[in-house]
């Protein structure tokens, strides 16, 4: 089929970043956006808006009636639920396919198969990829029963969920009651679904990850990730392709990956997550995202690929256009997410009106947004309000050009993370490369004493 | 017209060979300044323009309930607002004792939750005994969940927000009687 | 009423009608790609071996990378190339086994439709192209049935020539090729149903060029007779010369009840980027043509009868130009009737021209009419008048093109050039000089990006930058402000600074 018309069911740079792919393809696109959104960025640059509900993201982003409603009513053929929302959500891909409209993302058996973290893991298994060690828990019994077998660290993570909400680490015994309540809290405000499932804690661990594009019958890889750089499980910084593995580590993450998707005859965009155990030189299967991620533009600069436009081709019922050998990468991109958020007071969330955003331009530098001077960062969504993309020839490229970036972007009126990522790439661990999930955490002790609570949106 | 980022580095390729430090374009959908500072090149952005509103072509189809109109109602869907229906409103104390007693105020806006899950008890009731750093309640904002201290020992005295709503920045969640044992 | 397609021929035959073929490179074309692919044209009429050259000498671009560009950047819409025969860039003829190859090619790199026309319309001749074209392995082959005005080109010839082709199993379409845009309504109202009485099931097309200001109307007409389809131009790139502009088209066949599948929105999309383009590269817009009665008698485009004016008039005859015109109709009769398309009309007026000026008729003749004479450009439409093939053949140059060697065979041709180099380089080697080749292969990729408002910018900071005094400058037209404030001269470090 030829998609016309576009329901976008997302909001800030993730809105923006489908449109600007319809834009250039000619495909009409319509905002959904709640109250507070009415007058953002994107609903200025969609072709049209429709509301869909008050701010409050369950009454609107995470409605799905309102969603489909909002389709069938404006005449659009797909809905793009963009990352995070809806777009793991098999009620709203069930309901499009009833209504005879395109969810772009997989079918529904795909989204149930990966999007319930448990069921992932059956899959993997089958496909022959290792697990981490760890299982379901009904109950705070199971739990207690499953984490001594596993041993502490364990990891609480959200059956149902993505995006590193509702996970946490839990330390000893004594902590896991609060521990899962707090996660199965934070996963049914996140997910509407409040179901966890324990894992091993890897201490040196690092969080690769494979985007994968299939078409049903075939699927290819568009390389890898390191997503290692993380603090509470949200990732702050992400570089393509995952520095410092062996060819053949990588050559085996990359088949794994592929193989897993295969198994799936996945459709659509993906990325299956592994977990490099440092220590022991294996790595296991982590979980699968069934949606385009919010770092898929370091990918894109490495393959050349518009990652939305190829969503939308499998979509519309196409198959891949290339093979594995047509890809080439080239040279290493990193992105840095800036949020609203004070670092130095324990990234509390800083809501509130953008005074002023300018970022560094030029040669390979993206940066990906929906801020500008006058904008408010509501509190009801989450604190994303830029992403900084460079790419280089190499690592040490992209880091100096990474540098030069943050050191000429300027955001005020809101707290926000720059002078964060602009400390952590001074860091001699980073430009080394290859560092384990608990760097940040690390990174942020190290640096407690000296920091002090910077003024509102200045750098410290 | 629209530029992209394509066109905005080939602009800033001619613009280095010449002496310019700023150049601005303004249309009636944006407003691009690029700016140099030594060797740096800045963009900042202003998007103009008003969104334009779906609407229905003439002698089209019948909007369907529940799309598109302004309503305020959330449209419950099993998540954490179902509690709110079982919970008491706000107690409201007479002016004279309210100015002795102690406002706790919320640390960020967000959703206010009383109750540490849906089903689960509330933290505290009309009448608790509290402490400085009692648990009187959950601010839910961008996904990340504040726990809410009282602040102050004393009795729970009124409770001034309904459970499972928005409340603003620096809004009173609770008022605690100090004086009472 | 009917249901009605739509071809879109702006980027090759508008792009050649008005714009000399030489505008619209791979950026600008890949940029409109996903869009046009969207509208749903039947097909895009979108290169030729004119255009393939010109990619390579003008645009230094690879032809057949642009080919495989557009082919993924398009794959709801077909895209169309269109060859004469056994000719492919340079004017020699090429050897059956070399048009083989080149047919090769074009399907491998992503052409999937073929047009084939013989300007003599010789149906030998046409039948030998398709069935090259569908051994390459062409998905859809449409035949030109060439129109002009002449005493053998009557419906019944036109018939004939249907009735043959429609036999061919190489052959899925055809479609009525008016270059000139001759053909008035009256006349499609004999000629159409003459063809379809011959066709069966097989489809018509309707080419026909706004020249004189006959095909918009003309259109209508055959939409009306059931045609399957019509082709159109978009914006600037319509009118003229070129072909019905594509928007007023759609809407004239709506208003007349037709059914047409086609995306309005992006319609008008597409036709405003031709527009801006067109404006930010200083390239005319065709304009809606007046009707010219003495242009269905002589056939002459304005071009070549300016031209030929200036000739004789540095002869110092201008004042013999009135007896020009009979002399054409008379040479063009007794060449056994050339279809007016280049390179006759230059051909019938130089031979008109020297037989004006000279001794006697036919003293004089260019070596392109002694070819003609000899077939080179195929078997004339009906044979020449016989004492003037004589007159032509007697001359000595006759005899010395008639013995000049045949196009050489494909694997003598390959020994010319280096073992190692792919079938598509080997092709543009053997027709273009090796200069040109070379200069396209060494300057890389082409850009695929064009944004014709940036162009449009990109133009004014150029002319700033050589004019080191102008400071500050705001420059406002409707709708757009513009700002720029001088300073320092910029540091030599900048461009070490941000680096690879």
């Amino acid at each position: 089929m030829i998609l016309r018309r576009l329901l976008i069911a997302n909001r800030g740079e993730i809105a923006l970043r489908v449109i600007r792919t319809c834009e250039r393809l000619g495909i009409e696109t319509v905002l959904a956006v709640s109250a507070a959104d009415r007058d953002s960025v994107p609903a200025k640059r969609a072709d049209r808006i429709v509301e869909i509900g008050p701010a409050p993201a369950h009454a609107s982003y995470l409605n799905v009636a309102a969603v489909v409603n909002a389709a069938r009513t404006v005449g659009a053929q797909a809905i793009h639920p963009g990352y995070g929302f809806l777009s793991e959500n098999a009620a709203l891909a069930s309901a499009c396919a009833s209504s005879g409209i395109v969810f772009i993302g997989p079918t529904v058996a795909q989204l149930a198969a990966v999007g319930d973290k448990l069921s992932a893991r059956r899959h993997a298994l089958e496909a022959g990829l290792p697990l981490v060690p760890g299982g379901a828990v009904a109950n705070l019994d199971e739990a207690r029963t499953l984490a001594a077998s596993i041993g502490f660290p364990v990891l609480i993570k959200a059956v149902a969920g993505g995006g590193g909400r509702g996970m946490q680490r839990v330390e000893s015994v004594e902590q896991l009651e609060a521990a899962i309540d707090r996660s199965t809290a934070e996963a049914r405000a996140a997910f509407g679904d409040g179901r966890v499932y324990l894992e091993r804690y890897v201490a040196a661990g690092r969080h690769i990850e494979v985007q994968v594009l299939g078409d049903g019958e075939r699927v290819i890889h568009l390389g890898t990730r390191d997503c290692s750089i993380q603090r509470r499980y949200q990732k702050l910084i992400e570089e393509a392709p995952a520095p410092l593995l062996e060819p053949e580590m990588r050559a085996a993450i990359e088949s794994a990956a592929v193989a897993f998707a295969v198994h799936l005859a996945y459709r659509g965009l993906g990325t299956v997550e592994i977990l490099l155990d440092c220590e022991r030189d294996c790595f296991y299967f982590l979980e699968m995202n069934a949606r385009i991620q919010v770092e898929h533009p370091v990918t894109e600069a490495i393959c050349g690929l518009d990652l939305v436009a190829e969503q939308i081709a499998v979509a519309e019922g196409r198959a891949l256009g290339m093979v594995q050998d047509d890809l080439r990468f080239e040279g290493h991109a990193i992105e840095c997410r800036i949020n609203a958020e004070d670092w130095c007071s324990d990234f509390q969330p800083s809501p509130g009106r953008v005074e002023h955003a300018s970022f560094a331009t030029g040669a390979r530098i993206r940066v990906d947004t929906h801020v500008e001077a006058g904008v408010e960062i509501a509190p009801f969504y989450d604190s994303l309000m830029a992403k900084i993309i460079v790419h280089g020839d190499d690592r040490a490229a992209a880091l100096g050009r990474l540098g030069h970036v943050l050191h000429h972007s300027t955001i005020r009126g809101v707290a926000n993370t720059l002078s964060l990522h602009r400390a952590i790439i001074a860091d001699p661990t980073f430009a080394a490369g290859g560092m384990h999930t608990g760097y940040l955490e690390q990174f942020l002790a190290s640096r407690a004493p000296l920091r002090a609570p910077a003024p509102l949106g200045g750098p410290p | 017209m629209q530029l992209d980022d394509e066109d905005v580095r080939a602009i800033l390729q001619l613009l280095d060979a010449a002496t310019f430090d700023e150049l601005q374009i303004e249309t009636d959908r944006f407003n691009l300044t690029l700016r140099r500072t030594g060797a740096a090149w800045t963009r900042e952005s202003r998007t103009l323009g008003v969104p334009r509103e779906w609407v229905p072509p003439p002698g089209g189809g019948t909007v369907e309930a529940g799309a598109g109109a302004a309503t305020p109602q959330a449209i419950p869907t099993g998540t954490a607002t179902e509690a709110a229906t079982a919970t008491p409103t706000a107690v409201v104390t007479r002016t004279s004792e309210r100015d002795r007693l102690v406002a706790v105020q919320t640390p960020l806006p967000g959703t206010f939750y009383r109750s540490p899950r849906p089903g689960a008890p509330p933290f505290v009731e009309v009448g608790t005994r509290v402490e400085h750093d009692t648990v009187v309640a959950i601010v839910e904002t961008m996904k990340l969940m504040n726990s809410v201290y009282a602040g102050s020992s004393g009795r729970i005295a009124e409770i001034c927000c309904a459970d499972a709503t928005l409340v603003a920045q620096q809004a009173i969640l609770m008022r605690i009687d100090p004086e009472v044992p | 009423m009917s249901q009605i397609e739509l071809i879109d021929v702006s980027i090759r035959d508008g792009n050649q009608s008005l714009w000399g073929a030489v505008a619209l490179n791979t950026a600008q074309i890949l940029t409109i790609a996903p869009i046009l692919d969207r509208i749903g044209f039947r097909a895009l009429d979108f290169t030729s071996s004119t255009h393939i050259g010109i990619a390579v000498r003008n645009h230094r671009e690879n032809p057949w990378e642009r080919i495989r560009l557009m082919h993924a950047a398009m794959p709801n819409t077909p895209l169309q190339f269109i060859g004469t025969g056994l000719r492919f860039i340079s004017w020699d003829m090429a050897s059956p086994d070399f048009m083989q190859l080149v047919y090769d090619r074009l399907v491998a790199n992503g052409v999937e439709r073929f047009a084939v026309m013989d300007p003599m319309n010789d149906a030998t001749a046409l039948l030998q192209s398709a069935r090259m074209i569908r051994k390459a392995g062409g998905a859809e082959i449409v035949a030109a049935l060439t129109y002009t005005l002449s005493d053998v080109h009557d419906d019944a010839f036109y018939a004939a020539l249907a009735g043959e082709l429609v036999r061919s199993s190489d052959i899925d379409r055809l479609y009525i090729k008016d270059p000139s845009g001759l053909l008035t309504e009256q006349r499609a109202r004999t000629l159409l149903p003459a063809l379809r009485a011959r066709m069966g099931e097989m489809p018509l097309e309707l080419h026909s060029h706004c020249t004189i200001g006959l095909s918009s109307r003309t259109y209508m007409v055959a939409a009306d007779l059931g045609i399957e389809a019509l082709q159109v131009a978009l914006g600037p790139l319509a009118n003229g010369s070129s072909l019905p502009d594509a928007e007023r088209a759609f809407a004239n066949l709506r208003e007349m009840g037709h059914g047409v599948d086609i995306d309005e929105r992006l319609l008008g999309i597409a036709a405003a980027y031709f527009t801006h383009l067109s404006r930010a590269e200083n390239l005319p817009p065709g304009r809606v043509q007046d009707y010219d009665a003495t242009y269905l008698r002589h056939q002459l485009a304005g071009g070549v009868m300016s031209t030929t004016r200036r000739q004789l008039a540095e002869l110092g005859l201008a004042h013999r130009f009135d007896e020009l015109i009979p002399e054409v109709v008379r040479v063009r009769a007794e060449l056994g009737h050339p279809i007016m398309v280049t390179p006759f009309p230059q051909m019938v007026c130089s031979q008109a021209l020297f037989n004006l000026i000279g001794t006697e008729r036919y003293a004089n003749v260019s070596d392109q009419v002694i070819r003609y004479a000899l077939g080179k450009f195929g078997r004339p439409t009906v044979p020449l008048e016989p004492n003037v093939l004589d007159r032509v053949m007697s001359h000595p140059r006759a005899r010395e093109i008639s013995r000049e060697a045949g196009p050489p065979a494909l694997s003598e041709l390959r020994k010319r050039f280096a073992p190692g180099i792919s079938d598509d380089e080997f092709l543009l080697r053997a027709t273009m000089p090796a200069h040109l080749v070379d200069a396209m292969l060494a300057s890389g990729p082409a850009p695929r990006h064009y944004n014709p408002a940036a162009a449009t910018l990109m133009k004014l900071l150029r002319e700033l930058a050589v004019r080191p005094r102008v400071t500050d400058l705001v420059i406002e037209r409707p709708g757009l402000r513009l700002s720029l404030r001088g300073g320092r001269p910029a540091p030599a470090a900048a461009q070490a600074a941000v680096g690879s």
